[in-house]
This record gives C-alpha cells, sequence and structure tokens, in this order.
C-alpha cells in the first residue's frame, strides 16, 4: 500500500502554527510563567555552568527548577535575544505538542484518518489553549508533548521487544525528563502505566480469537511473560528521572521545602469559588464536559480499562477541593504542594484520542448514520454545528480572557528603570518593585542588579517569605495579612537586605512607604515612582553563597542539551523516513486494532443527551444566580450593596444613578463633590467587606445601617455609615449625605517657606562620592527613652530632637538585652514616629519588635486580611536593658508642617478635635502621634491614629480619639546610658548642643488631662501629601 | 584469600615507602664580598646592590623586603667578578628601610640594610580633610583641617615639615605655620560667634590645597516675642488669624537657621491646649490658624522646644452670630435655620456647622444630625422613616449657640 502523507495532520500543523505562533507574541509575555522561564534562560545565558543566582531573593539555586527549556532559550538568545529564544521554544513545542497528539490518537485508536481528526482537535483544544496562552507553562507543555511521543516508542518496546524501540524510548524519555520533573513522575503512574497494560492487553488479545475470550489469566499469563521488558523499561526510567536532574533531586534534598503551603486557585472549592471554577475546571474541560459518558464509555472498554482507570483518577484528583476526594487521596501535604489543575490538564489530553474518535463517528461514522437514523438530518447538522462552535467559543473565550480580565498590570517599559539601575552605582543596593505582575521577572532578566523579591516561591530563603503564604512580596496587597506583613518588615528594617529602591506601579503602596520613612525619588519617564530609603549601606562584596560540588555543575549544564542532541540522533532516521515517506516501513502491529466502527450504542446517545441536558441545567442555573445577584435596585440590599460597589471601584456615574431622583444632583455636581474628597478611604483602600443592616422597612421607605471594613495599606478601616433608603417607581434609591459646605475665605493664598536641595555628587566620577560632596549627618539628641511593657508586649518609646541646623531624616533602631547582656531583638520605628524632622523639631516615638510571623506554620492563619495584625516577638527571656541607635541623614522632602490642631473637646466618645490645613499642599492621609505624660511630664506611652480622610488645603477635618487606660502600663527601664547618634554617645551630644536645655517645655506644650494612669497627653500631626506640587 | 591480598599490599606500600633518601648535592659555598658603599637614597632614585663572589655563576638571589613586602631579584649582569642587582621602582620609591638578603642555594651569605628617604624637593602633594562640615557658632565648636602633605611617590613628608594654614572668615584672613607630626598635620579652626562661613586652605613646599569650608551655624534660639494678627477678631469659623515672631537670633545676635521650627501653642478657654506650627525665614517664623467659631478668648505661647521660649500673647474672639431664627414646617418635619447673620448684619460664609440632637419627652436621646450653612441657612427634614410621629424634644447647636424645643410632629410627605 502506498502511505500517503496525512492530510489532516498537515493542516493541523500549518493551521496550529498560524493561530498559536501568531497569537503567543500577544499573550504569552502576559501569561503568568512565560517571563520566569525567560529569567531563568538568562541566567544560563550568563553563567551556564554556575548555579547560583544572586538576583533574587538575596541568592538562590537554579537547580531548583529542570533546566532544559531554559538552557534551549538561553542558547537561542546567543542568536537573537532572549525573546527570540522564548518564541522559538514555544513554536517548537506547538509543533511537539500537535504531531504528539497525532502520534498518541494513532497509538490509541490505530486509525490514521482519526489520528488526523486528533491532530486538529488538539489545536482547538482549550486545554492546550490556556497552558499555553493564559499559564504560559513552556516545560510543562514540552515535556507532555515529548512524553506523548515516546508512547508509540514504550507500546512497541513492551510489545515486540526490540532494543530499537528501548533505545528510542528511553531517549525521549530523558528529553521529558530533563524539562519538567513532574511530568515524567505523574506521567509514570498516569500515562506510561496504563499504557503498559494496554501493550499486555493487545499482545493477550492476539493469542484468543475475541476480547471475550480474552479472560484474567491470560492477561495475567500474558503479562508474566512481558515482565522483563516492563520492569527493564521501569528501572531505566526511574534511573533517567534520577540521573538527569540528579542536581535537582540533591537540591531538593539539601533545601528542603519548608515553607507554608501557598493558597492556589486550583485546590479550591470551584462551586464556592467560581472564577476558581472557571479557569480550572470549565475552560480546560470545555466542550469535552459534554461528552464525558463517551469518554468513559470507551475508556472502560476492556482494551483501554487501564487508561480509563487513569482517566477517572485524574479527572477526580482534577475537581481540587469541591470534593473532600482529592484531599484524601493525596494526603494533606502533597494536596497542599501540587497545584491540582495539572491533573485535569492531562486527563483532557488524555482524552483527545477518544473525543477524536467521536468527532470521527460524528462526521463520518457510525453515529453520524444512528443520528440521521433517529432525529433527522438536520438534527445532526445543528448538533454537529454546536459542537463545533462550542469548542472554537471556548478557544476565542480562553485567548480573550486575559484581554478583558487581564490577569497582569498593563506592560511596563523597562528601559528607564534598567538605566536606572544602571546609572551612579544604583546597582550596588537591592531594589523592590512593586506592582509589576510577572513582568518583574523581566526586569530582573534585564538588570544584574538583586531584588530581596522574586517569582519562584519555591527557591525562597528568607523565613520573612517561606513562613508566609506569599509568592511575592511585589503583589502582597493580593495576599492580604500575610502579604502586607511581609511587606511591611522589609520595609521597616531595609537595611537588614540592602534594600534601598523600591519601584511602585501601584499608588496603593504609597502611604506605608512614607509611613515606613521612605522618600520619593524621582517619577521615571515610564510613570513608575522610585522611592528610596536613606542610611541603607550598599550591598557587601562578598556575598554568601551555597556551593555545589562541580561535578553537579557540570551535570546541569551538559546533561539536558545532550539529552535532546542523543534524542534527535536516535531518532533522526525515523524522522526522516516519516517524514518523507523515502521507504516502506512495517506497519506497527497496533495499526491492526483499528476498530470498525459501525453501531454505535444506541442506549449511549440517548444516555448523553440526557447527560447534555443536565450539564447545560447546571449552566444555566449558575447564570442564573449570576443575574439575580447583579440586578442593583430589586431590594434596599441590593440597592445599597450596588452603590458601595461602584464607590469602590469608583464608578461614579453608576453610584450617581442609584441616588434618589428627587433630590435633584444632578450627574455634574455629584462628581464634583465625590472628586474633591482624598484620604486613605477614597484612594488607597480596597473594600474587604459589607455589613447591610436595614431597619426600620416600610412599603417605601428603609433605613440602612452599613458597616464597612476597608483594606489600606496602612491598617484596616472599620466604618459605620447610615443611609436612608427610598422606593421610587418599584426601585429603590439611596439618598445623599449632606456634604460639607465650608468654604475657604480667600481664593489665593501665598506660602513661604524653606526648601532644600541636595546635589548628591557635585563632580561628575564614577569612583567613590568626594569627601567634600558628603553632608554632614544631622545631629540628634534623644531626650528620653524607656522600655516598656504594655498588655504583654515589650516596647521602647521615647522622643528625640533634631538639634541640627538642617533637616533630618530619622533611622531609629533598638536592641533588647537581658540581664546578661545576651541580645534577644532589635528591630525599628516603623510608622509611630515622624521620619522627617525640620531644626529643633522633636518626635515622639515607638518601636515594637516584631516577631517573623507564623514563624511556626503550626499557628492557625487568620482566614481573612488584616494588615495591622501583628506579631509580636515571643521572648525566651526578660528583657531588662536596651540599645538605641539612632542615624540623621539630611532630609529635603516630605517637610510639610501646617497642619494645626484647631479645636479640641473631650467628650464621653472621646476627644473631639479639628485638624486645620494652613498650607498649600493637599494632606492626603493625616496621622496623629498621640504621647501619655505623667505628673512629672515623663513620656509614658505613644501611640498613633490614622485619619480616614484628608485635610485639603485651608480646609478643616474632624478626627475623634478614644484616650488609653494605661493602668496596666509597667516601665521595665528608663535610661539614656545606651542611646547613640550617628555613632556617637547621646550624652556627649546633649552636652555640646544642649547645655542649658530648658526641661519644661514638653509640659508647656502638652494637654492636662486626668485619665487612667497618665496626666498629661499631647497630639502630634504626621502628614501623608499623596501628590506633592 | 584475604591473606593472601593483604600481603601483597603490604609488599607494594613496602615498595613504596623504601625509596631511597635523595641526598643533598654537595656545593661549597662561594666567597662573596659586598662592595656598593652607599646605604641610603631619596625616594625614586635608581638603587644597584653589588656584590664581589669568586663564583659568578652560582645560583644567587637577592631577597628584597619591606613594609610591603617581599620580592626575589635574579643578578641583574654577573661579569667575571661581580653580580649585581637592580632594585625595581617600587621598592626604590617607597620612602622608609628596606632590608636585604644575599642567598645562594638558600643559604644566606648577606644581609643588610638601606633607607630610603622620602623626596620632598621634587614634589610635594597636599591632601587635605575638613570637618565637620558645619559648626555652631560659639567658644566651644571647631572644625579639623587635617592636612597629609606627601611627595611625588606618595611617601609622607618628614616629621617637622612645616605647612601653613590659612582661613578666611568674613574680613579676616588668618595664617598658622604648624609641622608635621606622624606623616599628618593639623589644626582646629575653631567656631566663631558670628554665624557664617569659614574657608581654609592649606600650603606646604610651595604647594597648596584645594578650599574646603565649614559653615558657622546660629547658635540655639533665645527668647523672642510673638504677635497675632488677623482681620477681624469675630469668631466667625471663617477668617485666619496668624501668629508671627520677631526676629529669632541666638545668644550672639545671629539670626536662627532658616526652618527652624516654632511651635505656636494656644491654650483656649476650655483649656484646651492647641497648636500649629511655623518654620521660619530670616529668623521670622510665622504660623496660621482658622477662626474658632463661637466667641473664644486665646492665650498663645511659641516655643523651639528646649532653647527659647516666647511672650504670652491673647487674642480675643467676639462672637459674630448673636442669634438666629429657626422655623418649624410640614408638620414640623421641616426644620429650617437660618439666616445666620454675621457682626455687620451680612450673611455668615458657607460651611458653619450645625449640630441637632432628637431627644424623646423623657430626655432620652434619640439621634443626631449635623449639617452645615449654604448662603447663610440650613435645613433639615426628618422623614417619616427617620422619625415616627410623637412628641421630641429638640437641641440645636450653632456658633456656641444652644436652642431647645419641644415640638410634636406628625404627617409625612413620602408617598
Amino acid at each position: 500500500m502506498e502511505k500517503k502523507t496525512n492530510t489532516l495532520l498537515i493542516l493541523a500543523l500549518i493551521v496550529g502554527l498560524a493561530f498559536h505562533g501568531s497569537a503567543i507574541f500577544f499573550t504569552l509575555e502576559s501569561t503568568y510563567d512565560a517571563l520566569i522561564h525567560l529569567f531563568f534562560a538568562d541566567h544560563y545565558a550568563n553563567s551556564w555552568f554556575d548555579p547560583w543566582e544572586y538576583r533574587w531573593y538575596t541568592g538562590f539555586t537554579v537547580q531548583s527548577y529542570p533546566p532544559l527549556v531554559h538552557q534551549l532559550i538561553g542558547i537561542l538568545s546567543y542568536i537573537g535575544g532572549l525573546k527570540f529564544g522564548m518564541y522559538t521554544v514555544a513554536l517548537i513545542a506547538i509543533v511537539l505538542f500537535i504531531t504528539g497528539a497525532y502520534r498518541y490518537t494513532l497509538l490509541m485508536t490505530g486509525s490514521r484518518r482519526i489520528a488526523g481528526y486528533g491532530a486538529v482537535m488538539a489545536v482547538f483544544s482549550s486545554t492546550f489553549v490556556e497552558t499555553l496562552h493564559i499559564f504560559g507553562q513552556l516545560p510543562s507543555i514540552s515535556a507532555l508533548s515529548i512524553l506523548l511521543h515516546s508512547m508509540t516508542e514504550i507500546y512497541l518496546w513492551i510489545k515486540t521487544g526490540k532494543t530499537r524501540y528501548f533505545i528510542t524510548s528511553a531517549t525521549m524519555l530523558a528529553v521529558t525528563v530533563t524539562s519538567h520533573h513532574v511530568t515524567p513522575l505523574f506521567g509514570m503512574v498516569f500515562f506510561i502505566a496504563p499504557l503498559m497494560g494496554m501493550a499486555v492487553m493487545d499482545a493477550s488479545r492476539e493469542k484468543v480469537a475475541s476480547y471475550k475470550a480474552l479472560t484474567f489469566k491470560v492477561f495475567w499469563g500474558t503479562t508474566l511473560q512481558h515482565f522483563w521488558r516492563i520492569a527493564k523499561f521501569g528501572g531505566t526510567a526511574i534511573f533517567l528521572l534520577v540521573f538527569c536532574i540528579f542536581p535537582y533531586w540533591y537540591n531538593s534534598k539539601r533545601n528542603p521545602i519548608t515553607q507554608v503551603a501557598i493558597p492556589h486557585g486550583s485546590r479550591d472549592n470551584f462551586l464556592e469559588i467560581t472564577s476558581s471554577g472557571l479557569v480550572f475546571f470549565i475552560i480546560p474541560w470545555g466542550v469535552f464536559l459534554f461528552i464525558l459518558p463517551y469518554f468513559f464509555y470507551r475508556y472502560f472498554s476492556k482494551r483501554y480499562v487501564f487508561f480509563g482507570l487513569s482517566f477517572g483518577l485524574l479527572t477526580i484528583l482534577g475537581t481540587g477541593g469541591t470534593t473532600p476526594i482529592p484531599r484524601m487521596m493525596l494526603g494533606e501535604m502533597a494536596f497542599n504542594i501540587l497545584t491540582l489543575d495539572r491533573f485535569t490538564l492531562w486527563a483532557t489530553i488524555m482524552a483527545l484520542p477518544i473525543f477524536a474518535e467521536f468527532a470521527y463517528r460524528m462526521v463520518e461514522g457510525d453515529l453520524k448514520a444512528l443520528i440521521q437514523k433517529r432525529f433527522g438530518g438536520v438534527y445532526h447538522r445543528v448538533l454537529g454545528g454546536l459542537i463545533a462552535g462550542g469548542m472554537l467559543f471556548m478557544v476565542l473565550f480562553t485567548m480573550t480572557l486575559g484581554y478583558f480580565r487581564p490577569s497582569q498590570p498593563a506592560k511596563i517599559k523597562m528601559l528607564p528603570i534598567v538605566n536606572f539601575l544602571g546609572a551612579d552605582s544604583h546597582d550596588s543596593w537591592r531594589y523592590l518593585p512593586l506592582g509589576f505582575g510577572d513582568q518583574m521577572a523581566w526586569l530582573s532578566a534585564q538588570t544584574g542588579a538583586m531584588t530581596v523579591d522574586g517569582n519562584y516561591h519555591s527557591a525562597r530563603r528568607l523565613p520573612e517569605l517561606t513562613t508566609r503564604a506569599i509568592e511575592r512580596i511585589e503583589n502582597s496587597k493580593f495576599r492580604g495579612v500575610e502579604g502586607i506583613g511581609s511587606l511591611q518588615q522589609f520595609l521597616t528594617v531595609p537595611e537588614k537586605y540592602n534594600l534601598k529602591y523600591i519601584f511602585s506601579n501601584d499608588k496603593f503602596y504609597d502611604p506605608i512607604l512614607y509611613y515606613c520613612g521612605w522618600q520619593r525619588l524621582q517619577q521615571l519617564e515610564n510613570g513608575i515612582m522610585v522611592w528610596e530609603k536613606l542610611n541603607v549601606a550598599p550591598i557587601p562584596q562578598i556575598m554568601p553563597k551555597q556551593d555545589v560540588p562541580t561535578i553537579m555543575k557540570i551535570m546541569w549544564g551538559i546533561i539536558p542539551l545532550s539529552t535532546v542532541l542523543i534524542a534527535i540522533f536516535v531518532n533522526i532516521q525515523m524522522i526522516w523516513v516519516r517524514l518523507l515517506k523515502s521507504r516502506k516501513v512495517p506497519v506497527h502491529s497496533f495499526m491492526k486494532l483499528e476498530l470498525p466502527y459501525n453501531k454505535f450504542s444506541s442506549k449511549l446517545l440517548t444516555f448523553s443527551h440526557w447527560w447534555a441536558l443536565l450539564v447545560l441545567i447546571c449552566m444555566g442555573y449558575g447564570m442564573y444566580i449570576f443575574y439575580v445577584k447583579n440586578v442593583t435596585q430589586l431590594s434596599p440590599n441590593n440597592v445599597v450593596e450596588s452603590y458601595y460597589d461602584a464607590l469602590d471601584f469608583k464608578e461614579f456615574s453608576r453610584a450617581h444613578s442609584y441616588i434618589d431622583p428627587e433630590q435633584n444632583i444632578d450627574i455634574a455636581q455629584y462628581m464634583l463633590e465625590v472628586s474633591v474628597t482624598d484620604g486613605i478611604l477614597s484612594s488607597y483602600a480596597k473594600l474587604d467587606s459589607l455589613g447591610i443592616e436595614i431597619y426600620d422597612k416600610t412599603e417605601n421607605s428603609a433605613k440602612a445601617k452599613v458597616s464597612t471594613r476597608w483594606i489600606t495599606p496602612l491598617e484596616n478601616v472599620f466604618n459605620n455609615d447610615h443611609h436612608e433608603l427610598i422606593k421610587r417607581k418599584n426601585k429603590w434609591y439611596i439618598k445623599s449625605l449632606k456634604v460639607d459646605n465650608d468654604i475657604p475665605p480667600d481664593q489665593l493664598f501665598t506660602s513661604n517657606g524653606t526648601t532644600y536641595y541636595n546635589h548628591g555628587r557635585r563632580k561628575i566620577t564614577t569612583q567613590e562620592t568626594y569627601h567634600e560632596d558628603v553632608l554632614k549627618q544631622p545631629v540628634l539628641e534623644i531626650l528620653s527613652a524607656k522600655l516598656v511593657k504594655y498588655k504583654g508586649q515589650y516596647s521602647i518609646i521615647g522622643e528625640l530632637q533634631n538639634v541640627d541646623n538642617t533637616p533630618a531624616d530619622i533611622v531609629i533602631k533598638a536592641t533588647l538585652y537581658n540581664d546578661d547582656n545576651k541580645e534577644l531583638a532589635n528591630y525599628n520605628a516603623k510608622h509611630q514616629i515622624k521620619h522627617k524632622l525640620m531644626p529643633k523639631e522633636t518626635t515622639t516615638f515607638k518601636i515594637n519588635f516584631e516577631g517573623i510571623a507564623w514563624s511556626s506554620t503550626k499557628d492557625t492563619l487568620p482566614p481573612t486580611f488584616d494588615p495591622d495584625q501583628f506579631t509580636p516577638i515571643s521572648f525566651e527571656e526578660q528583657p531588662t536593658k536596651f540599645n538605641l541607635q539612632s542615624a540623621g541623614n539630611t532630609a529635603n522632602t516630605d517637610l510639610y508642617k501646617h497642619v494645626a490642631l484647631q479645636d479640641l473637646v473631650y467628650t464621653e466618645q472621646g476627644f473631639n478635635g479639628v485638624l486645620f490645613n494652613s498650607g498649600v499642599q493637599e494632606v492626603t492621609i493625616p496621622q496623629l502621634i498621640i504621647s501619655y505624660y505623667d505628673a512629672e511630664g515623663k513620656l509614658l506611652w505613644v501611640d498613633h491614629k490614622f485619619i480616614t480622610e484628608g485635610v485639603r488645603i485651608q480646609r478643616k477635618q474632624f478626627f475623634n480619639y478614644k484616650p488609653l487606660d494605661l493602668d496596666s502600663l509597667a516601665v521595665v527601664s528608663s535610661s539614656l546610658e545606651n542611646c547613640f547618634v550617628n555613632g556617637s554617645p547621646n550624652k556627649a551630644i546633649a552636652d555640646k548642643l544642649f547645655p542649658n536645655r530648658k526641661l519644661t517645655h514638653g509640659m508647656k506644650q502638652a494637654q492636662p488631662f486626668k485619665g487612667k494612669g497618665y496626666e498629661y497627653i499631647k497630639f502630634e500631626i504626621n502628614s501623608y501629601i499623596g501628590n506633592p506640587k | 584469600m584475604r591473606v593472601k591480598i593483604l600481603m601483597i599490599l603490604s609488599l607494594v606500600l613496602l615498595g613504596c615507602s623504601s625509596k631511597e633518601e635523595e641526598q643533598p648535592k654537595e656545593t661549597n659555598t662561594p666567597n662573596t664580598t659586598f662592595i656598593t658603599s652607599k646605604n641610603t637614597s631619596i625616594a625614586g632614585e635608581a638603587i644597584t646592590l653589588a656584590f664581589n663572589t669568586d663564583q659568578p655563576n652560582a645560583n644567587y638571589k637577592l631577597q628584597v623586603k619591606n613594609a610591603y613586602g617581599n620580592v626575589l631579584l635574579n643578578p641583574k649582569n654577573s661579569t667575571d667578578k661581580n653580580i649585581t642587582f637592580n632594585i625595581p621602582k617600587n621598592f626604590t620609591r617607597i620612602a622608609g628601610p628596606f632590608r636585604w638578603k644575599l642567598l645562594s642555594n638558600g643559604e644566606t651569605l648577606h644581609n643588610g640594610k638601606h633607607s630610603i628617604t622620602t623626596n620632598a624637593p621634587k614634589a610635594t602633594y597636599v591632601e587635605s580633610y575638613f570637618g565637620p562640615r558645619s559648626v555652631t557658632a560659639g567658644r566651644n565648636d571647631f572644625s579639623m583641617l587635617t592636612i597629609s602633605p606627601t611627595d611625588a611617590y606618595d611617601n609622607p613628608v618628614d616629621d617637622g615639615t612645616e605647612v601653613t594654614v590659612k582661613y578666611q572668615f568674613l574680613e579676616n584672613i588668618d595664617e598658622q605655620k604648624i609641622t608635621t607630626e606622624s606623616f599628618i598635620a593639623w589644626y582646629n579652626v575653631a567656631s566663631t560667634l558670628k554665624s557664617g562661613r569659614i574657608l581654609v586652605t592649606s600650603e606646604c613646599n610651595g604647594t597648596t590645597s584645594k578650599e574646603l569650608a565649614t559653615i558657622v551655624y546660629p547658635a540655639n534660639a533665645v527668647n523672642f516675642n510673638i504677635s497675632s494678627s488677623s482681620a477681624h477678631n469675630f469668631a466667625d469659623g471663617n477668617q485666619i488669624v496668624t501668629f508671627t515672631s520677631d526676629i529669632i537670633k541666638d545668644e550672639f545676635g545671629n539670626v536662627v537657621t532658616n526652618g527652624t521650627l516654632v511651635t505656636f501653642v494656644i491654650k483656649n478657654e476650655d483649656n484646651s491646649y492647641l497648636y500649629t506650627i511655623g518654620t521660619t525665614i530670616n529668623g521670622i517664623a510665622e504660623a496660621k490658624t482658622l477662626h474658632p467659631d463661637k466667641a473664644a478668648s486665646w492665650e498663645i505661647q511659641a516655643f523651639v522646644t528646649g532653647a527659647a521660649e516666647s511672650n504670652t500673647t491673647e487674642f480675643e474672639f467676639k462672637a459674630a452670630i448673636k442669634d438666629y431664627p429657626v422655623h418649624f414646617s410640614k408638620g414640623n418635619r421641616n426644620i429650617d435655620i437660618g439666616p445666620f447673620e454675621s457682626f455687620m448684619k451680612q450673611l455668615i460664609p458657607d460651611g458653619l456647622l450645625l449640630k441637632l440632637e432628637v431627644y424623646d419627652t423623657e430626655g432620652n436621646f434619640i439621634e443626631s444630625k449635623i449639617t452645615t450653612t449654604k448662603s447663610g441657612v440650613c435645613n433639615i427634614f426628618l422623614g417619616e422613616y427617620f422619625l415616627p410621629d410623637g412628641e421630641y424634644l429638640f437641641k440645636i447647636n450653632a456658633a456656641g449657640i444652644t436652642k431647645e424645643f419641644t415640638k410634636s410632629i406628625n404627617g409625612d410627605t413620602v408617598k
């Protein structure tokens, strides 16, 4: 028989390359993983044999991920750059996947026609589209494709026992191993084991006349005959898995993953969290969902029974946390480490041949005949159209998901950042990107500068990161308390990590940066704001490194590409022959097993219809629920919810549509009123939860008490609002709250002030900064310092003054000791201090000793976000002494001091005060620092309060503060003995610069107030300006 | 079997160990004499050490050692009787002694010491540092000028070398001659009583250094006076009152640095401590705050914390609003308050705060409403959904004036 080229396969390849090949240029760079692989590739391109990578996580080893794909991209990058390498590898992966699906289908069905269908289905399979275009899992796709290719060879080895097939299968398996470790590991269980079963089954079938005669006894006998082949292959596979990526296993043993599990959507209950259900269940399965009964029917036939078991298992495991079964099967540990979506991926890939078979039977086989007979030709065409249309819809939907629901921030131009890091030795410090998404990997790949963050969470090393379920600090706002908590530790003690620069692409983080003592340096031309921290030492020249034996480096550098070369060498003849049909090859035995497909089970058809109906009903119900939840003015509850939702997303015209129309507030007026409010709630908060309590409800009116919980970078904000609701023409409306009519007296204000500028280096030099260009550190004086214990927690409180003549940026670090002078803990002042002081300005401060949260992973993690959740350090011994190290550096920004305390009244609800902004900058977030004093004017405690609304220029803002009860406060130690300023003893400074200090001034500025445990209280104001002008 | 292997092994080992020990070659020590007479030189000058020998072809090495390290030299040219060694440049340029040893086959034949002196006459470079970069006016602060003159090869000049220090402050230029000691010369430039800038320079062997400066900042402020001013002294809650200090100076009469923070603490008639902040420009601090919205008397005192305080000044705010009308309508559910008339019978500027508290007839608090005036009036509507029909006590507070009404409300306008 003359062998013809399979036109369907050629068609699939052309369409596949044209479609995926052009689409990747628009999707791949905004996928979750692709840029991470690019970063790894950049590592190999720069240092092929040295596995240590300094740029992420204060150093990690790339031997924590199989290297083949990265090394391929790295090699190709020498031709046309990293991205060229990535796209080339992606194109190769596409070809490998389509041909792999073809060969796998051919093996399973024995029909070249159906295999052609399989190749076409592979192109349009939504699971492949998702894995490539949304997840960007290049290594996983490559490994899976090679695994599919190797299946034919493995089958033939088991069946025929020819050494040729043993070699081809082993070489291909080696390539799989070096490109992805999990694929061959689970592939052995889920793909190769059933394949071997099928091979033995086929061998048994040849011995008997029919499948009916194939009893277990026959099968067992054949298994024993084939045992050595199976064992030989199994042993080889295990050897390859261990040997080819031995450094990986060595590293896993040496640096076991001890971190807290990071939540992953694939472990969610898909019925509860529908977005996860969509991404990890609906999309990968797609149209396959309707045809599930056929898959099970076919896979549980005798020949495929092992595949059936495997398929069933994969399907169940892929359901994640929807049912308790996967958790029970995998065990708690594995369940929390594995991402379960890969099971669904494998299940859908496994189903491909059967789907191809179904398509064949539907288009030109017995199913077509059956349907036409039972329901008529029109129905067949409509049904076929629906299935094809459904498939196409799923592909388009998946492809455009990233467009309509972007999972990544908009593409950032990296060049300005790369230039910034390269200039003026900025790369002598570490940097931290914020709000970059997975693009941070692309930034890292382009610069030699180091970051404390990273994008490969398995390699995290700092306990601040591994003890928390966050993948990156960069997107910590999405990771709740752990995220912000981790970020705050890095921001408060940046000198520990030599962290000096932050690139912020998300203004959400601005307030916390400011209150942790960071300052804005400049805005780059791509809109990224650069923040810097003063008083941070550069990275030391010699950095710690975890070295591995040279043999490991050589293995890691040489084996992966060698496996590819060997595989090509071994298989080249076969590829050549198969491609060009240059000579006839004997038909493989599995080709004889093609089924006649002459009688489609009528019962199955009926059952499939009912099943499809069920699926449709479920989907319809889901859509209905979605609709009801989103009708906005159906009930008082709905209108309040919608109103707050609109406010949260800043869709003010939508919010305006819920306002009572009879109040006659036109949209322009409403927008104006909204636009003039500023503050942490309107600019930096995300609505976390909404509690609506409807009371006094009548037919046409109701009152609502709305308790809101807002997430801000600083702390949680709880708000209670009362609204009046009204029903007009069957629609509920909300009554607008009255606005403050306050107007300032003047139209134009003038303001004078001293401004500062620091040249940096006056001389342009690449050497160290000249001695005369280094500014003198402003001198500070610590006026008081105490170690106190309040509510079971130790804190250092105190007061300090900038006694110099230039403005100072303050960094203050406290260390606690016990009686034996053993160091117990150290920490920096976070936000209970004014970090920027004008000459002669004073500030009170408080240092809390924060431990690394959940350092024992057994502690239960709080379920929701709580940024001000604080993990006090646990002391094994009693701290009795302390050491304070403060440092001043010349400050030239954030020196706005024009907020006055205009009124203060004590009522039963606490202090009601009025702030007045007498300057010309809008204060976005005012902070009150409240200090408590005893009768002698000695400092007892420091507290703070963020005011949720800003203070506009020349206007007032009201605040309420409830004073504390301090009866339980104990002063452990009060001493200025071990206090240092810029490295000099505090006492010497005090004696020299302030020999005649007037000690009564503190008392004269404080409010006498008889509270529980104190006599005086003082309010200081620290102002964060969101948009300095 | 095992015993056999063991025996063979031990035989092999024996074979290895019985290797004959290498005998030292027999040589006779050469007879050499040191013929260079000079054992001192100036930095940079070439140095050659020469020896007379009876065995010119023997293996000679010269070991040279100075404070920076060691070097082993081969003879430069061995003629029949003489061997000479050229000391490398990096040794001849470093002032101080170096020691040498003539070696032959590990045996020391001669040793000696050579001294190199600083080459000051060739050229002198002056490196100087001055710090701190700023000092405080007065008698106990100073900046230290440290000068390290070196020769062309970076050798510190000899102790006792004269260095001239010059410093300028205002019209005065002073000169001082000091000498180097232990490589450096230093001079403490005392702070002055006047603030300003001290420039310094230094000179050694005719070479001058660059200009360096220290800024003399004023010392701590001394007590000062403040005054207050405003467009009027009515408590309208809208105008701005300004507090100004006179020129704040230190004890030597210098105007304090720009940016010095001055806190104006206000004590009102309720004994509440309010404050506002100003920073000085040319010694004058100015701070602003808003008029209160009811009659008040403020006592203001300003502080440069720890250093200076001002006199206490007073500011009386007269009530701007004497009274306001309240009008109930629509079944007493609609309350119109105002017009609020200010001190000239003009309408009060928008934004005066008004608070309504609702109590039941027994005096239990029910609810409160806050609003602000617009165009001199404000309006509160108590809908049926807000307050059912009944009798209530209303307390209205604005501009420090509280009014009480007991009204029964009924009816509603919401259809």
